[in-house]
């Protein structure tokens, strides 16, 4: 297997003075293979997004090293990136294709697979403000599908829209992501995360207190959730 | 990202804000022009019918620096709060920070170009005729498009160390606003060496006297005045690129965790 992203005693704290009270994590460890996905367990609050941000180069870590192989894209899928209420679906979804990286031709080329995704008709070339929550998700699903990255960063954005697209997004990703592509998951839906990932980790007061498989580092996080008073 | 995918990006997102930003007001894309022109009204009212300025053709003179004044003020203002503005964009994404002001100050020039076509009419109606001295203002128009650059990015930077410097930056336009010969000329100073370093110390001044001479007196612009324009935005323009080079990780930790 070749790591694709790997972490070296990384810590984070949002303070110049390296106040401890404003310290995120630290120590992690962590290395992602090619075609892996590792799901990322944790309370809210306990770091799991700002270590996301730091694997895909937003912020850098206070210390440690970060190490990404060479002419690797690392990205996290977002929805709705780049979004403005007073254009359209179309404009937005271009925006957000060049947003992604790709070129203008990619761009326009891909619109055309956004809009039969998304399933919203004629809203398509609606401004975006006048659309309702569900078809504001389905429009950004579609667009974050184009994400080219080969290690895709996913922060809890997997349930939305109705049932019946629901299952259509998770097919969708399922496919995009299946064997040529690494995942990093934070998410808190268990079967989800048994689904997609063959490793999990489990971040808890600053630092990875359990690694192993879905079912195990679940159990252990349910539990640590049952013990907390 | 490449150079040709950095300028698409930072076009279309100029491109599209210019079409969002029109869609919210019932006069669209018309107050590029009209809101300049409100500005010129409201100044002229003041200085020409209320003060009496005594400025030969006042409203050319007027319009001539305060439409090019406003170009620099707004762009630069708007550059300056780009960062801020784009910080759920910056927490998601590991783009080049500068995009955010550049694209900003790409949609200020787009708006300025039809404004200048704009004001090339109203002298030509009011009796200016073109000479082969208005070619000038092709270069005199880049260098300003330089100056805001370099400003709008140093803006940027110095309000995503700390916010405070939006409103100092606010406050050094209304400085600038008077010290830069809107609605005074600024041949009148007496004192040369007083004049000199003015327009040495205030490039945009510098800038406006220029244009004045090329579309209302016909006639070429001083080189060497142009030369320190250049000179001036230049080097502040290789100091930001370079601090920018050197900060973006900086950016995104001061503005994403505000």
């Amino acid at each position: 297997m070749t790591a694709l992203l790997s972490l070296t005693d990384v810590s984070m704290h949002f303070s110049p003075e390296a106040d401890s009270r404003y310290a995120v994590f630290g120590g992690i460890n962590l290395t992602v293979e090619a075609g892996e996905c590792v799901a990322l367990i944790g309370r809210n609050g306990s770091g799991k997004s700002t270590l996301l941000r730091v694997m895909a180069k937003v912020f850098a870590p206070t210390s440690g090293t970060v190490s990404w192989a060479p002419g690797v894209a690392v990205s996290l899928l977002t929805l709705g990136l780049g979004f403005r209420p007073d254009l359209s679906g179309r404009d937005n979804a271009f925006l957000s294709c060049l947003l992604l990286g790709l070129s203008r031709k990619e761009a326009a080329e891909s619109l055309s697979h956004i809009e039969a995704f998304c399933e919203i008709g004629t809203f398509f070339d609606e401004p975006v403000r006048s659309y309702s929550a569900g078809m504001r998700a389905r429009l950004g699903f579609g667009t974050a599908l184009m994400n080219r990255s080969q290690v895709i960063l996913i922060d809890e954005t997997l349930s939305v829209g109705d049932q019946q697209f629901r299952e259509k997004a998770r097919e969708a990703l399922e496919q995009e992501l299946a064997g040529h592509r690494s995942v990093v998951l934070v998410s808190h839906a268990e079967q989800q995360i048994q689904r997609l990932c063959q490793r999990a980790l489990l971040l808890q007061d600053g630092a990875i207190v359990s690694e192993g498989s879905p079912d195990d580092v679940l159990a252990e996080y349910s539990a640590s959730i049952n013990k907390t008073p | 990202m490449t150079f040709n995918q950095t300028v698409t990006l930072v076009d279309t997102l100029a491109r599209f804000h210019l079409k969002g930003e029109s869609r919210q007001y019932f006069f669209g894309y018309l107050w590029w022009v009209l809101e300049p022109l409100l500005y010129v009204g409201v100044f002229y009212l003041v200085f020409e019918i209320l003060l009496d300025s005594r400025q030969p053709d006042f409203l050319y003179f007027l319009m001539v620096g305060k439409l090019s004044f406003i170009w620099f003020s707004k762009s630069v203002n708007q550059a300056a709060s780009s960062l801020e503005a784009n910080k759920g964009l910056m927490a998601q994404t590991n783009l080049r920070k500068e995009l955010f002001p550049l694209a900003v100050i790409h949609q200020g020039f787009y708006r300025q170009l039809v404004v200048f076509i704009f004001l090339i009419c109203f002298l030509l109606m009011g009796g200016y005729l073109p000479s082969a001295a208005w070619l000038w203002l092709i270069p005199i128009t880049l260098l300003q498009a330089m100056l805001i650059t370099a400003c709008g990015l140093f803006g940027a930077l110095l309000v995503s160390f700390k916010r405070d410097f939006r409103l100092l930056i606010q406050l050094g336009m209304v400085f600038l606003l008077f010290m830069s010969g809107i609605f005074w000329d600024l041949n009148v100073i007496a004192d040369m060496r007083l004049r000199e370093g003015l327009l040495v110390l205030n490039p945009l001044a510098n800038l406006i006297d220029c244009y004045r001479q090329v579309l209302m007196l016909g006639e070429a612009p001083n080189g060497m005045r142009l030369a320190w324009v250049l000179g001036e935005s230049l080097l502040l323009l290789i100091i930001v690129w370079a601090a920018y080079s050197r900060l973006q990780f900086w950016i995104a930790r001061q503005v994403v965790t505000r």
